[in-house]
């Protein structure tokens, strides 16, 4: 019977110095210099194969792979919604309309995010026709559609340089991922709604916070680089005796049947929900 | 062992005083009320089977093993994990919840397996006792009833007769001719009278006491039940027995050197990594999880219960083949035995008495000692053996027991000693119906064998003349004949025939046999009347007719002489243990092998060379036949010096203590000692071999219960069987074991590229656990009914201290070499996935902060296409999934050149095993369920992924497949080559 004896702690710690060098025999760790050569040898080959194999395997697939169209889009089919600004912590604006610090970051962040929306950076982009899907899977350019920062009305921080932040009417822009040949069907528009009634009144800029067909589909940041995202301004009126209170807003697609607005687990598909809490 | 039972006096009551001491009736026994009373306060009269550890113990004991305890710190480090994002607000994050309650399930789920195989080993022990409930006779008010011998109690009444096991401890009230057999309580085989008087102080001793489980042989008894079950010296001495500690199994040892450096290692990967990851800023409790993931990863959890079942497998297949296995790591020990003490009678021999050899005419004819008494007969056309095989039928007082007219004559029961059965089977199946003959000769007088007299004489009619004929040993027979039979014919005694006679005893003597002489005379008509008294049989027996003689023998059992061969080619000795004398044992061991041809003892060699014993070297004899005596006297270290110089051994005349220290001897000398034996007093043997086989048939509960294995037919050659399956689980366990090492490569680098490249994780903990827990389990345990690959019982037994279950190469390979290749197969998988749906690898490597980023709802990928953090989450669960994928795919490759380590797959046939193509067709089924059923998203986080993901792998399948050929192939073309030392395992 292989009887377990408990061997004497200095014998063992005298047998493992022994393994790990063998100043008779020359062995270190078990294998003497040349053995340690030829099987570190025989790895290096060994490993330089596989590496080589998996380079060439990933080169050849890369080769396959288009540079404008991904090749599957099973896990997008339906996009999400994002607001801007976005605050750090959880999609939670808290501000003092007197206090022009407190937002201060909320408007640059508005301010930088529109920039691209000027119109001397729009000016390659064309008018297009309002109302009708824009394809132009034929076309070797594909043209961007023009947004009109005049469209988001009081929020396109033309008239208003803060965004209405000052005045207690804050705007949060809602926009929607971009993927690649979305074509929504219908009339798709953005529409928010407070949890708790009677404490915030909302304009949409554009008008019923419509998203423009003419804006998709979109064909990629390498054939369609001056795409723009339409934007939806969301202007909130709050009322005077709602603040201090936490009102939470949330905002959805809606009148488009293949954006889905209503997954049970991700909160963020076709629909954003944000707080505000507004002090005076 | 103290025997001496405080209080036991029994043996010196008188009947009155037993009465009165039991409160029974020595006429009527106890009425039917009392017995149930008593029943109920003594509990039923049965060895209760040793008391093993609590079954809560036992449990917990799956429970704590080293793997298990690495399990239950990865799943409290999910539990502290899941609790800290609690604590921190960080809702909807609950899958460290569900990883620990995971993790949690599969140590509770596989240590109620192992428990339950364990439970079950023990219940076909039990159920296999259960098999022949033992009836006994019991007088109860006055009636003879047969009841189970389990409800006997104290102050029963019982009836017992030849035939019958003792039910009890019985103090024998009164006799007629009862012999016992107590050589399973004290070693002594010849059988022991029971009668009613007090005869020695010891209880052990004195003849008025029949033991519990000793065997009545002949005549008849009743006695009172002194005491019942646990209480009997049986029940005593097992109970001590039981209290020894098992020694674990070489196989046990294995499994646990590998598992603690397997524990050892992950902590030790886990412990790099947690530094590792420290050091680059993870955040610690990140870190700890990190840990915690590379531990599920590296630990092959699925491995004990595929042990588990391989083992158990072997041992459902050993039972088909009459070897019952009680502790299921003992199949593989008997693999690994390199010594076999077998006893003799029983299991070497048929432990039954059978004419060998004949002498008529002047020459010796050897008879059929088959069992089945299907081998050749010798020549019975001499006139002189119709007169022998008269005489061998009528001089018999044993009969056939009625009613077994259509029963083969071996196996019909008969009524007599065991010798008298001998030659009256004999006589029935040489020289036709035994009845028959006796019914034209009619028994007139007889005179039974004594040992005074050594002979025995019966008186026939036979029409106008009588038959007198005699049976007795050879040296009184001569002296009452006057002639011999010669071809037929009366030749008058001479001083040539006395020398052949004499020369025909020592002969068959001195081959083990014990020697009977027949002779016979006829008689005028009415010589002897009827109920002439037997003492005057005497006188008128003499001036004889010496017929011949009959030697009888324990024969040796047809398959063994083949199993010792096989044994030795196996490189496994034999050596023959017995208590029986040593010239029976040289010429049984000679018989069967165990002393094979041309060896010579020192006492041969001295004989042969006329020297003096002394000048004998121990180099000139190959055998030797040590007797207990010689034994005792041995200077310590001697006998391992025997054990070293001979190698092939007998040891006669041994007591169950010298049996125990030959054991020892032959342990010290490095070897696995298999033990067979069946009394009592073998069970410290039984303990103390690495594995004890108990005799299923002649075996006592007490050796069946020290012993690891039981051999229903009580058959050597079953030994054999166990062997050749124990090596052949060793080899499949490797090869198992092998598979089932290699996915915790591409199960660990998945982390340690999360960690280091900030990936997206491609593997999950959950999906992990699948891979170990679901899929892989049936082809690993499918290895187990791998065929061997090359004769394994031509090999030398396996050196537990060199050839180990996992040694450096087969690691070596399994990790570094298979293992990788499926790790690059999952990568390789992974970033085609990845690529495929928009992210391309240089965007890959690096993105995990903002990836894993719950806030981040507008990720971009290499399209320019915005993801939000949900379907992120289902892209990674793809990545699981197309790893998984890999991982299975290239296991199927891997299964299959685990099915040789040395011959070409090709060689050994692809679609030889069966149950391997079945597993891999279910691995493939549950891989596609997981992927493809409706909901597992969500639950288990796989994902219904493309059809071409699955192609991905392949190659790399492919590759495994070939460079394991070219591996095997260079094996098989230069052995003992560096190629050879480095990738042979």
């Amino acid at each position: 019977m292989a009887k377990e004896t408990t061997k004497p702690f200095r014998q063992s710690m005298a047998e493992w110095r022994q393994f790990i060098y063998n100043p008779t025999s020359g062995e270190f760790l078990g294998r003497t210099a040349k053995s340690w050569g030829l099987i570190l040898l025989f790895y290096l080959v060994f490993y330089g194969f596989l590496a080589a194999l998996f380079t060439f395997t990933l080169w050849v697939m890369l080769q396959t792979l288009s540079n404008d169209l991904p090749k599957y889009r099973d896990r997008i089919s339906s996009p999400g919604l994002m607001i801007s600004p976005k605050p750090d912590t959880a999609l939670e604006f808290h501000f003092n309309k007197s206090d022009s610090q407190s937002y201060a970051e909320y408007v640059t962040t508005l301010q930088n995010f529109l920039e691209s929306y000027n119109d001397s950076k729009q000016s390659q982009n064309i008018d297009c026709t309002r109302g009708k899907i824009f394809d132009q899977s034929e076309a070797a350019v594909k043209k961007a559609c023009r947004f009109n920062l005049s469209d988001l009305g009081p929020c396109s921080g033309k008239e208003d340089a803060n965004f209405g932040y000052s005045k207690g009417t804050p705007c949060v822009l809602v926009k929607m991922n971009r993927i690649i040949g979305l074509k929504p069907e219908g009339e798709p528009h953005i529409q928010c709604n407070p949890k708790e009634e009677g404490m915030v009144s909302i304009n949409y800029f554009p008008r019923n916070g419509a998203m423009d067909l003419m804006y998709f589909p979109y064909y990629g940041k390498n054939l369609h680089a001056h795409y723009l995202q339409p934007l939806v301004a969301v202007q909130l009126a709050i009322a005077p005796n709602a603040t201090k209170e936490e009102i939470t807003i949330e905002c959805k697609i809606h009148g488009s049947p293949n954006l889905k607005n209503q997954d049970d687990r991700d909160k963020f598909l076709g629909r954003v929900a944000f707080e505000v809490m507004m002090s005076e | 062992m103290d025997w001496g039972i405080l209080g036991y006096d029994d043996h010196k009551l008188d009947v009155k005083e037993l009465e009165l001491k039991y409160n029974t009736s020595a006429t009527k026994g106890l009425s039917e009320a009392e017995a149930s009373e008593r029943l109920l306060r003594d509990g039923p009269n049965a060895l209760r089977p040793p008391r093993g550890t609590p079954g809560c113990v036992r449990f917990g004991r799956q429970l704590a093993g080293g793997l298990q305890c690495l399990m239950w710190v990865a799943a409290a480090i999910c539990l502290i994990a899941y609790g800290v994002q609690q604590g921190q607000g960080d809702r909807g994050s609950s899958d460290n919840l569900y990883l620990a309650v995971a993790l949690i399930a599969v140590v509770v789920v596989t240590g109620c397996f192992g428990y339950y195989q364990e439970f079950k080993s023990t219940n076909i022990i039990a159920s296999f006792r259960n098999l022949v409930p033992q009836q006994a006779t019991v007088v109860r008010a006055g009636q003879v009833l047969q009841v189970n011998a389990a409800e006997l109690v104290v102050g029963d009444l019982v009836e017992i007769k030849g035939g019958d096991r003792v039910p009890a401890d019985i103090r024998v009230l009164a006799a007629q001719g009862c012999k016992v057999d107590n050589s399973s309580l004290t070693g002594e085989s010849e059988p022991q009278t029971r009668s009613p008087e007090c005869t020695h102080d010891s209880h052990l001793e004195t003849r008025n006491i029949a033991f519990f489980s000793t065997m009545c042989l002949e005549g008849t008894a009743t006695g009172l039940v002194i005491s019942t079950g646990e209480r009997t010296v049986i029940g005593r001495i097992a109970s001590l027995a039981s209290g020894v500690e098992n020694e674990k199994t070489p196989i046990a040892v294995e499994i646990e050197h590998f598992v603690d450096i397997i524990a050892g290692l992950a902590v030790l990967f886990g412990g790099t990594f947690f530094v590792v990851a420290m050091l680059i800023g993870y955040p610690f409790l990140r870190a700890l999880v990190f840990f915690m993931a590379i531990v599920v990863a590296y630990v092959p959890e699925g491995l004990l219960a595929t042990v588990t079942v391989c083992l158990s497998l072997t041992a459902k297949r050993l039972a088909r083949r009459n070897c019952v296995v009680k502790n299921l790591e003992a199949v593989e020990t008997l693999g690994s035995t390199s010594v076999i003490c077998s006893d003799k009678t029983g299991t070497l021999t048929q432990n039954r008495m059978a004419v060998a050899h004949l002498w008529f005419d002047g020459r010796v004819h050897a008879a059929d000692t088959t069992e089945d008494l299907s081998g050749e007969a010798f020549d019975q056309s001499s006139p002189s053996w119709s007169l022998l095989s008269r005489v061998i039928s009528l001089c018999n007082r044993a009969q056939f027991k009625p009613g077994q007219d259509d029963v083969p004559v071996a196996q019909r029961d008969v009524i007599g000693d065991a010798s008298e059965s001998a030659l009256l089977k004999f006589a029935e199946a040489t020289s036709g119906p035994v009845a028959a003959a006796r019914g034209r000769f009619p028994k007139v007088a007889e005179l039974p064998f004594n040992s005074t007299n050594k002979f025995q004489v019966s008186v026939h009619d036979a029409g106008s003349q009588q038959l007198l004929v005699l049976k007795g040993a050879p040296e009184r027979v001569p002296g009452r004949c006057s002639g011999a039979l010669q071809a037929g014919e009366e030749r008058p005694l001479d001083a040539e025939w006395r020398r052949s006679l004499e020369g025909a005893c020592l002969d068959l003597g001195g081959r083990g046999e014990r020697v009977l002489g027949f002779c016979a005379r006829w008689l005028p008509a009415g010589t002897v009347p009827a109920g002439t008294p037997p003492e005057h049989l005497a006188q008128v027996a003499s001036g004889l007719c010496f017929a011949g003689l009959v030697s009888l023998i324990d024969p040796p059992r047809a398959t063994v002489p083949q199993a010792v061969r096989k044994c030795r080619t196996a490189g496994i000795r034999v050596i023959m243990v017995t208590g029986d004398h040593p010239v029976t044992a040289k010429a049984i061991a000679a018989q069967v092998g165990i002393i094979s041809e041309g060896s010579e003892t020192p006492e041969d060699v001295a004989e042969r060379l006329h020297l003096p014993l002394e000048q004998v070297r121990p180099s000139q004899a190959r055998a030797r036949v040590v007797t207990g005596s010689e034994l005792a006297a041995l200077a310590p270290g001697a006998l391992e010096e025997l054990l070293r110089a001979h190698p092939e051994m007998v040891f006669a005349r041994t007591s169950p203590q010298q049996k125990l220290v030959i054991v020892e001897s032959c342990q010290r000398l490095g070897a696995i000692v298999a033990v067979t034996g069946d009394g009592v007093n073998d069970s410290p043997a039984l303990k103390k071999a690495d594995i004890g086989v108990a005799m299923g048939i002649a075996g006592s509960d007490a050796a069946k219960n020290a012993a690891d294995m039981i051999l229903l037919d009580d058959n050597f050659a079953s030994i054999v069987t166990g062997v050749e399956q124990g090596r052949l689980i060793f080899d499949n366990l490797k090869k198992s074991i092998a598979y089932t090492l290699t996915k915790n490569i591409p199960e660990l680098t998945p982390y340690l590229i999360y960690i280091t490249a900030s990936v997206p994780l491609p593997l999950g903990c959950i999906t992990i656990l699948f891979i170990e827990l679901c899929t892989d389990i049936f082809p690993s345990v499918s290895l187990a009914y791998e065929r061997a690959e090359s004769d394994i019982m031509h090999l030398r037994p396996r050196n537990p201290r060199r050839d180990r279950l996992v040694n450096e190469p087969l690691a070596a390979y399994s990790y570094f070499q298979i293992g990788a290749i499926q790790s690059f197969a999952g990568f390789t998988d992974y970033f085609v996935a990845m690529a495929q749906e928009g992210w391309w690898p240089y965007l890959v490597l690096g993105l995990r902060p903002r990836w894993e980023d719950a806030h981040e709802q507008e990720l971009q990928d290499s399209y320019g296409q915005q993801w939000t953090f949900e379907q992120r989450r289902y892209q990674q669960y793809t990545c699981y999934t197309v790893f998984f994928i890999s991982i299975e795919m290239c296991q199927i490759a891997d299964v299959l050149i685990r099915k040789t380590r040395r011959l070409s797959l090709f060689q050994q046939g692809l679609f030889r095993n069966r149950t391997l193509l079945v597993a891999i067709v279910f691995q493939v089924c549950i891989g596609c369920f997981l992927c493809y059923c409706p909901g597992m998203p969500n639950v288990f986080n796989f994902m219904p992924i493309r059809f071409q993901w699955w192609l991905v792998p392949m190659p790399f399948g492919l590759l495994i497949l070939v460079y394991d050929e070219i591996r095997k192939l260079g094996v098989r073309r230069h052995p003992g080559s560096w190629w050879d030392r480095e990738l042979y395992y």
